[in-house]
């Protein structure tokens, strides 16, 4: 039987997010303002009470500000006994006046602090807890957990297995919708729970020796179509957030979206062994008495009483499992094979529009080689890549490289880099195929289909394929009727795209295949310099380019790779063929940092032609 | 005139949010009159909550229950 599971969170938040500026707009900033602090208590009791009242259990996050307060360790520990909630420990909700007395910032974001504040401040919050409590926590979590901030935690106190580790693409966008003040820079990672690795937490572990020791879950389960496009905070299982959004009726006060989106992500348990997970996590700051924007508290307050009364039904039913975060980190390892030592299970969403009413699907797959999305309206088109492979260590916070940047680079990035591209001048990330004949020439990025998903064991190894409905490519005198298959091998850190001519109305007609793929690198909107890159037709009189944005390029018959390797993220990423084809490489120019690889070959009709791209680490 | 405050409930622009900006508006007391900080919106409250209303032009399917997710 297919399980869902649901980790409910809550957090005592003396010094709420928002409530101290936002709704305090006016006032002069009083960190220790008791009637704050007796507001935040009360939302933490009013969440307790609307889970417990529809028969969930909580994750507890005690805040360092809350391990001062007695009235909110007291609860913690009554529901713990009486509703079996987990007590565990956040590294959000630093402020209060204790921590700024002691750490003389203003910082709050523990991914952001130099390494040595963050093992201060673990080392403090971690014993606070003990002394409080008796024992240490086996959950934790942030906005963002870096690698060396987990990998420090996991050493120093073992019994954490289990941390809110990332907020699904929270980067650019979320800083953009805050008019570039929100420093939650962390796009590229796993939208559903992950091993983070020792080296990256966006990449998930490939082996035990990567293996972190813990289970990360992303903060809030969120529209994988929404919130690639648009505000990551308007489209989440955050009830507040969908308000945010505005994604409800204001005459009634009714938000099925949010019941929508739920309702997707239980059905992803058909596509990863009848799994899935959910995750809800609201700040009391979320629900203060004076009402967030446009919402009245009485909304607020009906948003996360519906959105725990929806999770209460569903367990009622027997549709959903209610676990505490320590509780799913066992049941998690032991679910995806982990424990068995497979570390390869993949993650996979496919994902249809449930919000713009279009009919636009995406495919979401993760795994420890990397993270792609499929763009099925753009036939298939890949329109984001992020190369895992490469375990890239990425230092953040105060004296590395990158403070506040802790996104996980990419190849491809359909927003940030254009796509599928329509503008003046360029050229833009994606991998696609065009077909050509005549002179005129059809990307598959304008043939809008569908896929259907299967596993399939081929040679010995497990197989996740996206089968799409075939595409009619329409020339002046040529119909070309084309179906995609899409392969991605368990384990194999590559992705197999086989294009089937399933007919050709002028069977005698010369069509030219192109498959290719633009890419650059990068973490944001901006360029970044793609100098030190080499391109490279491989096989018998190769040839390579050293990247100087000289738009240089070079053909190489039965080249049995193109590649380029790009130092500054330490990958090689390559294009293989199933036949001998034309292989080509691109560099680009200043006016567009980009480069291509590619193979082309005639085609007739009834073949098959398969293109493999490959992920490498690279040193 | 007097500075800016906040109004009843903290209404954010409408032009903004079209372009995925959370930006509050402040309000003037005298005038009734809500105001951007960054672009040049001005609306008294029934014109922000018009505004609100088309915003939402683009959720076309947010009064939908959906109880199919495949296309197969």
């Amino acid at each position: 039987m297919d399980k869902f599971i649901v980790n409910i969170i809550h957090r005592p938040e003396m010094v709420p997010e928002y409530s101290a500026t936002v709704t305090g707009q006016g006032k002069e900033e009083d960190i220790g303002d008791k009637a704050l602090l007796t507001e935040s208590l009360d939302i933490f009791k009013t969440q307790q009470r609307l889970a417990h009242e529809n028969g969930l259990k909580v994750t507890i996050q005690m805040t360092y500000a809350a391990l001062f307060n007695a009235e909110a360790v007291e609860i913690a520990k009554h529901d713990h006994e009486v509703y079996g909630d987990e007590i565990a420990l956040s590294l959000l909700g630093l402020p209060c006046e204790e921590f700024r007395e002691k750490y003389k910032t203003k910082d709050f974001c523990i991914w952001m602090f130099s390494l040595e504040d963050k093992k201060a401040i673990v080392n403090d919050v971690f014993e606070k807890f003990h002394d409080i409590f008796g024992f240490y926590p086996e959950s934790t979590g942030s906005y963002y957990m870096d690698a060396d901030l987990t990998n420090y935690i996991k050493e120093t106190y073992p019994t954490v297995k289990c941390a809110v580790a990332t907020c699904w693409e929270e980067g650019p966008k979320a800083y953009h919708t805050c008019n570039n003040s929100w420093y939650t820079l962390f796009d590229g990672g796993p939208w559903a729970p992950w091993i983070p690795s020792k080296q990256n937490t966006h990449a998930p572990a490939a082996n035990e020796a990567e293996d972190s020791g813990i289970v990360a879950i992303p903060h809030l389960s969120r529209d994988l179509i929404a919130c690639y496009d648009g505000n990551g905070s308007n489209f989440g299982t955050h009830p507040q957030n969908v308000l945010r959004g505005m994604i409800y009726d204001t005459k009634t006060w009714e938000y099925p979206y949010l019941y929508n989106l739920i309702d997707q992500y239980r059905d992803l348990a058909k596509y990863n062994n009848g799994y899935a997970y959910n995750m809800m996590f609201v700040g009391p700051g979320w629900m203060n008495k004076m009402g967030r924007w446009e919402q009245p508290y009485e909304l607020l307050y009906k948003s996360y009483s519906d959105g725990c009364k929806y999770y209460g039904e569903l367990k009622k039913e027997g549709k959903l499992i209610d676990m505490t975060m320590a509780e799913f980190a066992d049941y998690y390892r032991e679910k995806k094979g982990v424990n068995a030592g497979n570390y390869n299970e993949p993650e996979c969403a496919p994902w249809r529009d449930i919000l713009y009413g279009s009919d636009k699907q995406l495919f979401w797959y993760c795994d420890p080689y990397m993270r792609a999305c499929v763009n099925m309206d753009q036939g298939g088109a890949i329109v984001d890549l992020r190369p895992y492979v490469a375990k890239l260590e990425w230092p953040v916070g105060i004296g590395t490289k990158h403070v506040q940047d802790a996104s996980y680079p990419f190849l491809i990035q359909e927003k940030y880099r254009a796509g599928y591209f329509t503008h003046y001048a360029g050229a833009g990330t994606v991998r696609s195929a065009k077909l050509s004949y005549k002179g005129e020439e059809v990307d598959l990025c304008l043939c809008p289909t569908h896929c259907h998903f299967s596993e399939e064991v081929i040679d010995g190894k497990k197989n996740r394929i996206l089968t799409l409905d075939p595409v009619e490519i329409k020339f002046r005198d040529v119909t070309v009727k084309l179906q995609t298959k899409e392969y991605f091998e368990e384990g194999s850190s590559n992705i197999k795209i086989e294009r089937n001519i399933l007919e050709i109305s002028d069977p005698t007609a010369e069509i030219t295949l192109d498959e290719y793929i633009t890419a650059c690198y990068g973490t944001t909107e901006y360029p970044e310099d793609m100098t030190g890159i080499t391109l490279a037709c491989e096989g018998e009189n190769g040839e390579t380019i050293n990247y100087e944005y000289r738009c240089r390029d070079a053909k190489l018959d039965g080249a049995t790779a193109v590649s380029a390797v790009v130092p500054a993220i330490q990958t090689k990423v390559s294009l293989t063929a199933s036949d001998k084809a034309l292989g080509y490489i691109e560099e680009g120019y200043a006016f567009s940092p980009m480069f291509k690889l590619g193979y082309k070959k005639t085609i007739s009709d009834k073949e098959v032609f398969a293109t493999w791209l490959n992920l490498e680490k690279a040193n | 005139m007097a500075q800016l405050g906040k109004g009843k409930l903290n209404y954010r622009c409408p032009s903004c949010f079209m372009r995925d900006l959370d930006i509050d508006m402040f309000y003037n007391k005298d005038t009734g009159i809500y105001s951007c900080i960054r672009c040049p919106y001005r609306g008294d409250e029934a014109d922000v909550l018009a505004k609100n209303e088309d915003i939402r032009y683009r959720y076309r399917a947010m009064y939908e229950r959906f109880d199919k997710f495949d296309f197969d």
